[in-house]
């Protein structure tokens, strides 16, 4: 699978050929950072100003570099298939290499800060657990009552939240019954078969 | 088992033949331990027509120690010779005691099964639910290609507090399911002990 690179993107990008390959991968160093925390203007004018360029001109060369990287990350596209790609921006091969290098370099990363756009529930994060048993209360004397006291943690966002909750044995059973079917599940023919042909 | 003056009080009068005869005394018993132990107990348990010739006040005031001393009882978990030692000090007969403990025996589980729900404790776990899916692409991310489990934890008491749902890896279900094994085995060893 190919890139597609639109005409505008193909102009901001035109911008990488003019300055030294260590200016491209500084360029790239400040798309990842962007990348994992947000853009920052200010940036951009101290490299206009080193370059002697127009602040636009470096913005649109990180931004196209950027959209390069997360669109090669996002399809997850071969290393035969980006170097096909990026050939129609007529550069030569060395700067093609260290925009492979580049690509190969940061396509875990990237696709992981991917993932964390897509919408998701709280996600499992950590669970505590204590064994307890009742002895006696207020209106009961004498008891003997286990229980299972849990602390879930859960993670959304980036935020983690926990919750107690507590169970008998029985249901503590049933759990582990439901949810170790609920693994075997990906083992049966069904879902082999499925995921072996999405591909 | 120790009861207040008023319960005392209150017992006494149902221990006097010339206030309660024995199946006005046993027409008292029965509707205590109704109006403890039944949710929509009937509110007239005290408008029997055998009832009708008491002094209403007395009825309740003898309904409501009787009431009580089952409650303590059942909190202490009192034995056959306690709760005799205690009716006797209320001036209750043979025949009235005997009558008491084999209703007392009779009603005892559900009276502890309901002592026993009072109080607080955390949210409690009743049951699961799970949904296995194979994530494919989002519109940032494609060839994704992995499992995931959508997790649903039901709780008693859903009214007041939601069911708690979260997703999780095929790593991660495994993680959970380890530690509440362990926890499973830890209870299956204090069991033996």
């Amino acid at each position: 699978m190919l890139l597609e690179l639109s005409e505008e993107h193909r102009e901001h990008l035109s911008f990488l050929p003019k300055v030294d390959y260590a200016v491209v991968a500084e360029f790239g160093r400040i798309a990842l950072e962007f990348l994992r925390r947000g853009s920052n203007p200010k940036i951009y004018e101290g490299a206009a100003r080193k370059l002697n360029v127009s602040s636009n001109t470096v913005q649109h060369g990180v931004e196209g570099l950027t959209y390069l990287l997360t669109e090669s990350s996002k399809l997850m596209i071969s290393e035969l298939d980006f170097q096909d790609s990026v050939l129609v921006l007529g550069f030569n091969e060395d700067l093609n290499k260290l925009l492979l290098q580049l690509y190969l370099d940061n396509r875990k990363e990237i696709r992981r800060i991917l993932s964390e756009l897509a919408p998701v529930f709280p996600s499992y994060h950590n669970l505590e657990w204590r064994l307890d048993v009742q002895l006696a209360s207020r209106c009961l004397r004498q008891q003997i009552k286990p229980a299972l006291t849990l602390k879930l943690h859960l993670s959304q966002d980036g935020e983690h939240s926990s919750q107690v909750l507590q169970t008998d044995p029985a249901t503590l059973l049933h759990l582990i019954q439901q949810l170790e079917q609920a693994l075997g599940e990906m083992k049966t023919n069904h879902c082999r078969r499925i995921v072996r042909n999405i591909k | 088992m120790e009861l207040s003056e008023y319960v005392q009080r209150g017992c006494q009068m149902l221990a006097d033949p010339g206030c309660f005869d024995l199946a006005a005394f046993a027409l008292v018993l029965r509707a205590a331990f109704r109006s403890l132990l039944e949710a929509r107990a009937d509110e007239a348990v005290l408008d029997h027509p055998d009832l009708k010739h008491i002094d209403p006040l007395v009825l309740k005031h003898s309904h409501a120690a009787l009431a009580t001393c089952i409650l303590e009882a059942g909190k202490q978990k009192a034995d056959k010779s306690t709760l005799s030692a205690c009716l006797e000090d209320c001036k209750f007969d043979r025949e009235r005691i005997e009558l008491f403990c084999t209703e007392y025996q009779k009603n005892k589980n559900s009276l502890e099964i309901l002592l026993g729900s009072i109080g607080r404790c955390p949210l409690l776990i009743s049951d699961v639910s799970w949904r296995l899916e194979y994530q494919i692409k989002t519109n940032q991310l494609h060839k994704l290609y992995r499992p995931s489990y959508l997790v649903t934890l039901n709780v008693e008491d859903s009214r007041s507090h939601p069911d708690i749902s979260f997703n999780c890896t095929m790593e991660q279900l495994q993680d959970l399911v380890g530690k509440l094994k362990d926890a499973a085995k830890s209870l299956e060893r204090a069991t033996q002990m």
